[in-house]
């Protein structure tokens, strides 16, 4: 299909779809894209703007980019409140841009910022909507594959959305062979960092289950530096593994013997965590992925149905200076500051930009 | 479901997982053993079509499907050939309509349609267009020269930042060096006795470091580190409603697929091959792959077409092309 897209850009794009879309700022840059705010002018509408970039010489010979091909191609047949939309793809020379909607901030940013108070009811309406977006995502067969803070955006409503499926993929064929080096390796679950070849929505909700100690903890629940530290960590938290716990461990590809830790409960880990809190980690950290529970039978587990109930969507907190705060204190629309230059940075850094 | 497999020796990826499949101008796929075997001598025919190909033509096969490759094969060959550039046409039209002929060249040489005809336009076309030929191919297009100019851009912007980066480095390293040696010279010729000397330096030294931009407090995003703020009044709880979980449904335009629970009750697991050691370790069940497989047999059944007439319309128009 390649093949098709490429030549098909030779045949004239119609120019005004890339002028429907005004660059408002310039919101942040990562390795495969730039991003950008930007006005839809035909809704009026403010969108991000994801720019792909070209990369290395040989990449930009093969075509598209491949993950933007597959955030792309899945994200077409998605829709749901909490996985981000994606509006809007144009081709303008031999850029392509993806039109997503645009969120205030990230939960990186809300457990990094000290001065939100992150209650109970506020935990539980964070990991419900992580939870009801991972279910339908999971409901159509994708694996999301690369869950971690970073990629759960929050937007001034309060709203969370899965984002950034670059990494995903469809699952539960049987013979089809995954690659193992997945994840973020603080949220990489064991069977992925015993090199398991074949799995299913237990890494995603692995992924979770760190988010949601994260959220307690404030700081990163499993932080290795290395894949073997990662798992020592792993068991020194969970206790070791045995075959009895998790059957069949021993024949996964890159299995190794560890030290026997006895685990600490979580109990002692999360001290202020309520006790069905505590089981709905467990549940979530079982170190056994047929074992660890999936994100509907997370969702009817009791800590969502007792009280407290979630903090409703408006009520979220937000970091100080998300566009929502401003907002209220002078009624005008002034420009979120998530990964926001500094105003005196060197100015030849933002780029010219032909949408 | 994709299962890829070579035709010659039936060896499946999931047999042998580091098989790869190779694919040659004819668009017949064989495993890297097989071509390995059968083109020894460096050449030998196809063992599904008997044309005779080159050992060294053989590709790793890219696309899921053969024949993406071997039309990619084919596009790369024709347009080497078909060359010419937008600037070469007086209208716009007639760039259009040369873009339509390549396609139709393109189209009819790999789904095999008057190959013999088509095969002589292009020779044809190459003899007399020798020398346009030729010169295309020395200069880039327009797209190429772009995309060039882009890339450059990117990298020097890199190497902008990186150089900002030494030099910063550079300018520390020598004002310190600076300030060494003006101690030692106060220190060897003024009159002043060594101790306030060094006093005064050192107030000199805090002084410019506190010139210096204070270090970051804040993330990129504008919210403070480490906060120093040690108690936060804890907002006040509102009484809001309970969760109430309700089972998301995806909407399968058919009948309800058997629920997965019921799957072995039902004799459903009877026809699924039995998943080994490592895959249930891994966390893939039989019964995820069966319940798959069941919800896409069910999948679209109550599709009626001309609901989405239009869409249906455009599906067809894209493979056409």
């Amino acid at each position: 299909m390649m093949g098709h897209i490429l030549c098909s850009g030779k045949i004239k794009m119609a120019a005004d779809r890339s002028k429907r879309y005004q660059k408002i700022d310039f919101l942040g840059e990562g390795q495969f894209a730039t991003v950008y705010k930007a006005k839809d002018t035909k809704t009026g509408q403010i969108v991000a703007v994801k720019k792909i970039k070209l990369g290395q010489r040989a990449e930009a010979k093969d075509g598209i980019n491949r993950t933007a091909l597959r955030e792309i191609k899945l994200l077409q047949e998605l829709s749901h409140t909490n996985i981000i939309g994606l509006y809007d793809v144009f081709g303008h020379k031999s850029n392509i841009s993806l039109v997503f909607d645009f969120m205030d901030t990230d939960m990186e940013v809300v457990t990094k910022d000290t001065s939100i108070v992150m209650t109970g009811p506020h935990i539980k309406a964070y990991a419900i909507m992580t939870l009801e977006g991972l279910e339908y995502l999971h409901n159509n067969w994708i694996l999301h594959r690369d869950l971690k803070p970073n990629n759960l955006l929050v937007n001034s409503q309060g709203i969370l959305k899965i984002t950034d499926f670059g990494l995903a993929k469809t699952f539960g064929s049987p013979n089809r062979v995954y690659t193992h080096q997945v994840v973020t390796r603080w949220y990489r679950a064991p069977e992925l960092l015993y090199g398991a070849r074949i799995y299913g929505t237990g890494v995603d909700m692995w992924a979770v289950g760190c988010i949601l100690a994260e959220l307690l903890l404030r700081v990163p629940f499993l932080p290795g530096d290395s894949d073997i530290d990662q798992l020592s960590k792993i068991f020194q938290a969970l206790g070791t593994p045995s075959e009895d716990t998790w059957p069949g461990m021993k024949s996964l590809p890159d299995y190794i013997e560890y030290k026997q830790f006895p685990g600490t409960p979580l109990k002692d880990i999360f001290t202020a965590a309520a006790d069905d809190l505590i089981s709905l980690l467990g549940k979530l950290l079982c170190l056994n992925p047929s074992q660890r529970y999936n994100c509907s039978q997370a969702l009817q587990m009791p800590y969502f149905s007792n009280k407290p109930g979630p903090t409703p969507n408006p009520q979220l907190p937000l970091p100080s200076g998300t566009s929502a705060e401003i907002l209220m204190e002078d009624h005008k629309v002034k420009v979120g500051v998530k990964r926001k230059l500094p105003a005196d940075s060197d100015p030849t850094l933002k780029k010219k930009l032909v949408f | 479901m994709d299962e890829a497999i070579c035709p010659r020796c039936k060896t499946t990826k999931y047999r042998n997982p580091s098989m790869v499949l190779m694919v040659n101008t004819c668009g017949h796929t064989l495993c890297e053993n097989c071509v390995e075997t059968l083109f020894a001598r460096g050449s030998g025919t196809c063992p599904e079509c008997n044309i005779s190909l080159r050992r060294n033509t053989f590709r790793i096969q890219q696309f899921e499907d053969p024949f993406v490759d071997k039309e990619v094969d084919i596009r790369k060959r024709i347009l080497k050939i078909y060359n010419r550039q937008e600037e070469e046409f007086t209208s716009l039209r007639e760039y259009n309509d040369y873009l339509e002929e390549v396609e139709t060249i393109i189209f009819n040489l790999s789904n095999n349609i008057d190959m013999e005809l088509t095969k002589k336009k292009v020779e044809e076309y190459q003899k007399s267009n020798k020398s346009n030929i030729q010169r295309n191919r020395s200069k880039l297009s327009k797209d190429e020269e772009l995309m060039e100019q882009l890339i450059e851009e990117e990298q020097a912007y890199l190497q902008h930042s990186r150089q900002e980066l030494v030099q910063q480095e550079r300018r520390e390293k020598q004002r310190k060096m600076r300030q060494r040696e003006e101690l030692l010279d106060n220190l060897e010729f003024s009159d002043l006795p060594a101790g306030l000397v060094l006093a005064s330096h050192t107030a000199r030294q805090e002084e410019e470091m506190e010139k210096k931009p204070a270090p970051t407090t804040q993330f990129s995003t504008g919210i403070r580190i480490g906060g120093g703020t040690s108690f936060l009044p804890v907002p006040k709880a509102v009484e809001a409603a309970l969760y109430q979980y309700r089972p998301g449904t995806v909407d399968l335009l058919g009948p309800e697929p058997p629920q997965i629970t019921l799957l072995e009750e039902n004799g459903y697991m009877s026809h699924m091959r039995d998943s080994s050691q490592a895959d249930m370790a891994g966390g893939y069940t039989t019964k995820l792959g069966c319940h798959r497989a069941l919800q896409e047999a069910f999948c679209g059944l109550y599709f009626v077409p001309h609901l989405t007439a239009d869409s249906v319309g455009q599906e067809q128009d894209m493979e056409l092309e």
